[in-house]
C-alpha cells in the first residue's frame, strides 16, 4: 500500500464528508486542534471509512494515531 | 395561588406506544412492569450491533381517514381520538379558540423510506414534512386556531405542552390538543446506529447506561384553560403548571456535562410553577440510558435536589416504552400525570439484585424506583426532557394551582436587528441594494449561499461551520447577523435573557432525504454519524445558539411557509410574557437538488417566468434563504439604546382544515388571522396603511389573498397597497415569510422610501403594479400561509 496514496484519499474523504476547506488541510495538520476542530461524531465517520476502505480497524485505539494524517496512514500502512 | 383566569388543566389524556394502545393499557402494563422492548422486524439489521426497539402492535391504526397519511399522523391521531374522547370533546367545527400543537422529531420518515425505496410517487412527498402532522389532527378534530408543530427533537412532546398552556394563559386560545408523536424507522435507527448510541441490549437508564432503545408511539393531552373547563364541566385530571425551556449553547447531540442547561430548565420550571424544590414528588425523568445523558441528569438532579427534598422519587419509563423522540416527552408527560392522579410511581426496570446495590449509590436520597411501582401520595410532579441541539424542557404538574407567575404588564416588542441570507446575497446592505436596484432572481429554482467572507463578517470559524449542513448554514449566518445588526453582545451575565425561535417549511427534510439515501444504497449499517446529527429540523437552532451563546428559550416551530412569520408572533409572545428580554426570531428554508426533486414531483416549480398576481400559474419559483429578526422588549432596546426599526404591535393565527398540500376552502381562516391581528394591536381596521403579502405566483394562492383583503377591508382594499418580497425572491417559504417582516421594519425606518413591488386591487379584484412612496406608512399588515389551510398575520407599528 502506498503511504501517499493513502493520504490523498483521506484527505479528499476529510473535504467531501467532514466538511474541512482543502487550503486549511496539510498532511501534518492537527485534527483536534481549534483550527479543524474534529471531534468525537467525526472520529465515528474516520473509523467507518478506514474500516470500509482498508479493511483496518481503529476501533478502541487511542488519541494517538488520529492526530494527523500522516499518522492515521501510518497506522493504515502498519496494519494492514 | 394561581388565579382562576390563569389557571390550566389537563382535561383528556391519550396514548399509544410499545406497552399499549390506550392510556389504560400502557398504564396497566407500566405497572406490571412489562417492557416493550423486543427484537424489530420492520427495518434491515444487517451488520448492526443491535436490532433491538419497542414499536407499536396495534391492529387498527389504518382508518379509512387516515390511509394516505404517514405513521406518525396514524399513530397521533389515535391517541388524539382517545383524549379528545376522555375529554368529553367532538368536533371543534373550525372554533379558532382550539388549537392543535404537536412535537415531532423525524416525522413522516416511513414516506421517506417508501419514496426512497419503493416509488417516488408525489403523494409521499406531501407526508414527508413534520408540518403534515398538526395539520392532519386539525383537520381531524376541527381545531381553527394556532396550528403547529414543535421540531425540538426529543424534547419536542414536552415544549408542545408547555408552549399549549402558555397560548392558553396569554389569552390566544381556550383548548388545546398538545403532545408529541414519532413513527420507529430506518433513518433514526440507523442514525442512533452510526452514532454508537443505541445500547446492545435494552436500555437500562440510570442502570447500565450504556445507550438507548428506540420506541414510538404518540402521547396526547388537552390542555384547557379553567374557566372553560369548569363552564363546561368536564373532568379535570389536574393543573398544569409552570414550564422552562434553555439551550445549552455547548454541542449537537451531547448534553453539557455540567448539567448547566438542564438545571437551569429544570429551575425555570419551578420557578413559572411558584412552587419548590420540596414540593416535587415524582420526576419522569429524560433517562434516556445513554452515559453522557444519565451522567449529566444525575448531576442536575443532585444539584438542584439534593438537601431540599429528602423523599423525591425518580424513575425513567423508557426502560419500557423506549425512547420515543418528539413523543417521548408527551408519553411522559401522561405517565406523570397518571402517577399524580393514581399516586403511584412507575418503575425503571430492567436492575439485578446487583445493579440495585450499585444503584444506592449513584442514588443518594432519591428513589429511582427500580423495577417495581409503589405506591406514594403525590401533590407535584415534573417531567424533563433533553434533546439533540442541547434543548432543554421540564414542566411540572399539580394538583393545587400552585402560583404560576403571571406578567401582568406586556412590555412593547421592537425590532432591534436583521439578518438577511437570501439568493440576491446576503446582509441588510446588500438587501437595500438589490431592492433599490429592482433586482431580481434568475430562473425559476434559486439558492441563496454563503461564503467564507460571510463567516469571517460573523465570525464564524471553519471549525464550527464544516459541521452545519446548508440549511443549519444559512440560519447561523443570519442569525449572527441579526445579532450585530442590533449590535446586541451576549455575554455570560445576559445569554439566559435571550432566546431563539426557528420557523421553517421543510426543515432538515433534505439533510433526511439525503441520510435515507445513503442507507437505501449501503445499509443500515452504514449510516453517517456525522450527517445524522442534522437530519433533526432543530439542529439549526442548536448550531447557534453553540455559535451565539444563546442559553434561553429555544424552539423550532414548522406549519408551512407562514413557519418565518409565525416564528416572530411566537418570539414576541414569549417577551411578552416576560419569559426573555430578547428573541432571535427566524425564517429559514432551503433550496437544494433534493428539495427542487420534491417540489417538482408536486408539479410546483415553475417553467418559466412567474409574477405574483398574474394569475397564469400553477406553480412557483423555488428559492431559499434565512432571515432573522432581533425582537427586543421595550425596557431591554431602550437600556442599551438600540435601533428600533418598528413595533411588533399585533399578531393572530388561524387554520381551517383542508387537505395537507392544499388551501383552497380554507379561505376564512385569513379573514379570521387578518382581524385577530388588528385587534390584537389595538387597531381598527381602517388604520392598516399597507400590506406586505405572501402571493407566489401560484395563481390559487394569490387568488385567496387577494379576496380575504376584499372581504375583510371591503371597498377599502384599493387604496391598500400590497407588497410583494416574491416578486424579488421567489417562493423561499419560511424565509419569505420572515423577509416580509425584515422587509416592512425597513420600511417602516425609512431604509426603504420608495417600492415598486407594489400592487393596487381594482374593483375587479386584479392587482395593478403602482410604485408606492414609503413616507407616512404607520402600521403594515404582513400574511402569510401554511398547506393544509393556516393563516398568520402580524402587524408592524411605526411608533
Amino acid at each position: 500500500m502506498n503511504e501517499l496514496e493513502v493520504k490523498k484519499s483521506l484527505k479528499e474523504f476529510f473535504c467531501n464528508n467532514l466538511g474541512i476547506e482543502a487550503d486549511a488541510l496539510e498532511y501534518d495538520t492537527p485534527l483536534f486542534s481549534d483550527g479543524i476542530g474534529l471531534d468525537s461524531i467525526d472520529s465515528l465517520e474516520i473509523i467507518a471509512f478506514v474500516d470500509s476502505t482498508y479493511g483496518v480497524s481503529m476501533t478502541g485505539v487511542g488519541k494517538e494515531p488520529f492526530y494527523n494524517i500522516d499518522s492515521i496512514a501510518a497506522y493504515i500502512v502498519s496494519h494492514s | 395561588m394561581t388565579r382562576d383566569d390563569k389557571r390550566c388543566v389537563i382535561t383528556g389524556l391519550g396514548m399509544i406506544c410499545a406497552i399499549g394502545n390506550n392510556v389504560d393499557e400502557c398504564w396497566a402494563n407500566a405497572l406490571h412492569s412489562t417492557s416493550g422492548i423486543a427484537h424489530t422486524k420492520t427495518v434491515d439489521t444487517v451488520d448492526c450491533y443491535t436490532d433491538y426497539a419497542a414499536e407499536v402492535r396495534c391492529a387498527d391504526l389504518d382508518a379509512p381517514h387516515t390511509k394516505e397519511m404517514d405513521r406518525v399522523s396514524k399513530l397521533c391521531i389515535k391517541a388524539t381520538a382517545e383524549a379528545m374522547a376522555d375529554a368529553g370533546l367532538k368536533s371543534f367545527d373550525g372554533n379558532p379558540r382550539c388549537s392543535v400543537i404537536i412535537g415531532s422529531c423525524v416525522g413522516g420518515v416511513v414516506s421517506i423510506e417508501k419514496y426512497y425505496t419503493e416509488a417516488k410517487k408525489p403523494e409521499y412527498i406531501k407526508q414527508m414534512p413534520i408540518s403534515a402532522i398538526a395539520s392532519q389532527v386539525a383537520g381531524a378534530t376541527g381545531a381553527g386556531g394556532v396550528v403547529t408543530n414543535v421540531a425540538n427533537a426529543c424534547a419536542a412532546g414536552t415544549i408542545s405542552i408547555a408552549y399549549a398552556s402558555d397560548l392558553i394563559r396569554n389569552g390566544k386560545a381556550d383548548i388545546v390538543v398538545a403532545g408529541g408523536a414519532d413513527a420507529f424507522a430506518s433513518v433514526p435507527y440507523a442514525g442512533f446506529i452510526s452514532l454508537h448510541a443505541l445500547a446492545s441490549d435494552p436500555c437500562s437508564p440510570f442502570n447500565h447506561s450504556s445507550g438507548l432503545t428506540l420506541g414510538e408511539g404518540s402521547g396526547i393531552v388537552i390542555v384547557e384553560s379553567y374557566e372553560h373547563a369548569k363552564a363546561r364541566g368536564a373532568k379535570m385530571y389536574c393543573e398544569v403548571l409552570g414550564s422552562g425551556i434553555s439551550s445549552d449553547a455547548h454541542h449537537i447531540t451531547a448534553p453539557r456535562p455540567d448539567g448547566e442547561g438542564q438545571m437551569s430548565a429544570i429551575r425555570r420550571a419551578l420557578r413559572n410553577s411558584g412552587v419548590n424544590e420540596s414540593d416535587i414528588g415524582y420526576v419522569n425523568a429524560h433517562g434516556t440510558g445513554t452515559s453522557k445523558n444519565d451522567e449529566a441528569e444525575f448531576l442536575s438532579l443532585h444539584t438542584i435536589f439534593d438537601g431540599k427534598n429528602k423523599n423525591l422519587s425518580v424513575s425513567s419509563t423508557k426502560a419500557m416504552t423506549g425512547h420515543c423522540l418528539g413523543a417521548a416527552g408527551a408519553i411522559e408527560a401522561v405517565f406523570a400525570i397518571k402517577a399524580l392522579t393514581q399516586n403511584t410511581i412507575p418503575p425503571t426496570v430492567g436492575y439485578s439484585d446487583e445493579d440495585i446495590k450499585a444503584l444506592a449509590d449513584k442514588a443518594g436520597d432519591m428513589d429511582f424506583c427500580p423495577n417495581k411501582p409503589h405506591a406514594k401520595q403525590l401533590n407535584t410532579v415534573m417531567s424533563n426532557s433533553f434533546a439533540f441541539g442541547g434543548n432543554n424542557a421540564s414542566i411540572v404538574f399539580g394538583k393545587d394551582n400552585g402560583d404560576v407567575r403571571v406578567q401582568e404588564s406586556k412590555p412593547n416588542v421592537y425590532v432591534t436587528g436583521i439578518g438577511a441570507v437570501t439568493p440576491l446575497g446576503n446582509g441588510v446592505p446588500r438587501y437595500l441594494e438589490a431592492c433599490a436596484n429592482g433586482e431580481k432572481i434568475e430562473g425559476q429554482s434559486a439558492r441563496s449561499s454563503v461564503s467564507s467572507c460571510d463567516y469571517d463578517a460573523v465570525g464564524l470559524k471553519m471549525a464550527f461551520y464544516r459541521k452545519l449542513d446548508r440549511f443549519s448554514q444559512l440560519q447561523a449566518v443570519s442569525g449572527m447577523q441579526a445579532l450585530i445588526n442590533a449590535e446586541y453582545a451576549v455575554t455570560a451575565d445576559n445569554a439566559a435573557d435571550i432566546g431563539i425561535i426557528v420557523g421553517t417549511s421543510e426543515g432538515a427534510l433534505g439533510p433526511g432525504c439525503d441520510f435515507e439515501i445513503q442507507i437505501a444504497d449501503r445499509g443500515n449499517a452504514a449510516g453517517s454519524a456525522f450527517k445524522f446529527p442534522n437530519t433533526v429540523y432543530n439542529a439549526a437552532g442548536g448550531y447557534l445558539s453553540i455559535c451565539s451563546g444563546i442559553k434561553g428559550y429555544n424552539v423550532t416551530v414548522t406549519n408551512g411557509a407562514q413557519s418565518g412569520l409565525f416564528s416572530i408572533a411566537y418570539a414576541a409572545d414569549v417577551i411578552r410574557s416576560g419569559e426573555e428580554k430578547a428573541m432571535l426570531a427566524s425564517g429559514t428554508d432551503e433550496n437544494s437538488d433534493i428539495m427542487d426533486e420534491l417540489y417538482r414531483g408536486l408539479g410546483l416549480v415553475a417553467g418559466e417566468q412567474v409574477l405574483p398576481y398574474a394569475f397564469n400559474s400553477q406553480a412557483f419559483a423555488l428559492s431559499d434563504g434565512s432571515v432573522s429578526v432581533m425582537l427586543e422588549s421595550d425596557e431591554s432596546a431602550t437600556a442599551r439604546n438600540a435601533k428600533k426599526y418598528c413595533r411588533i404591535a399585533g399578531t393572530g393565527s388561524a387554520h381551517s382544515g383542508v387537505q395537507f398540500g392544499t388551501l383552497i376552502g380554507s379561505e376564512k381562516a385569513l379573514d379570521i388571522a387578518i382581524t385577530d391581528a388588528v385587534k390584537d394591536a389595538g387597531l381598527a381596521l381602517g388604520d392598516i396603511d399597507a400590506v406586505i403579502g405572501f402571493a407566489n405566483g401560484h395563481k390559487a394562492i394569490d387568488r385567496i389573498e387577494l379576496d380575504s383583503y376584499g372581504r375583510v377591508f371591503g371597498a377599502a382594499a384599493q387604496r391598500i397597497p400590497v407588497i410583494s418580497v416574491k416578486e424579488r425572491m421567489g417562493e423561499g417559504r419560511a424565509s419569505a415569510a420572515a423577509l416580509a417582516v425584515a422587509h416592512g421594519a425597513l420600511i417602516l425606518h425609512g431604509d426603504i422610501k420608495t417600492e415598486t413591488s407594489a400592487f393596487v386591487i381594482g374593483k375587479d379584484g386584479k392587482a395593478a403594479r403602482k410604485a408606492i412612496s414609503c413616507d407616512g406608512l404607520k402600521n403594515i399588515l404582513v400574511t402569510s400561509f401554511g398547506a393544509g389551510g393556516s393563516y398568520c398575520a402580524v402587524i408592524l407599528t411605526k411608533d
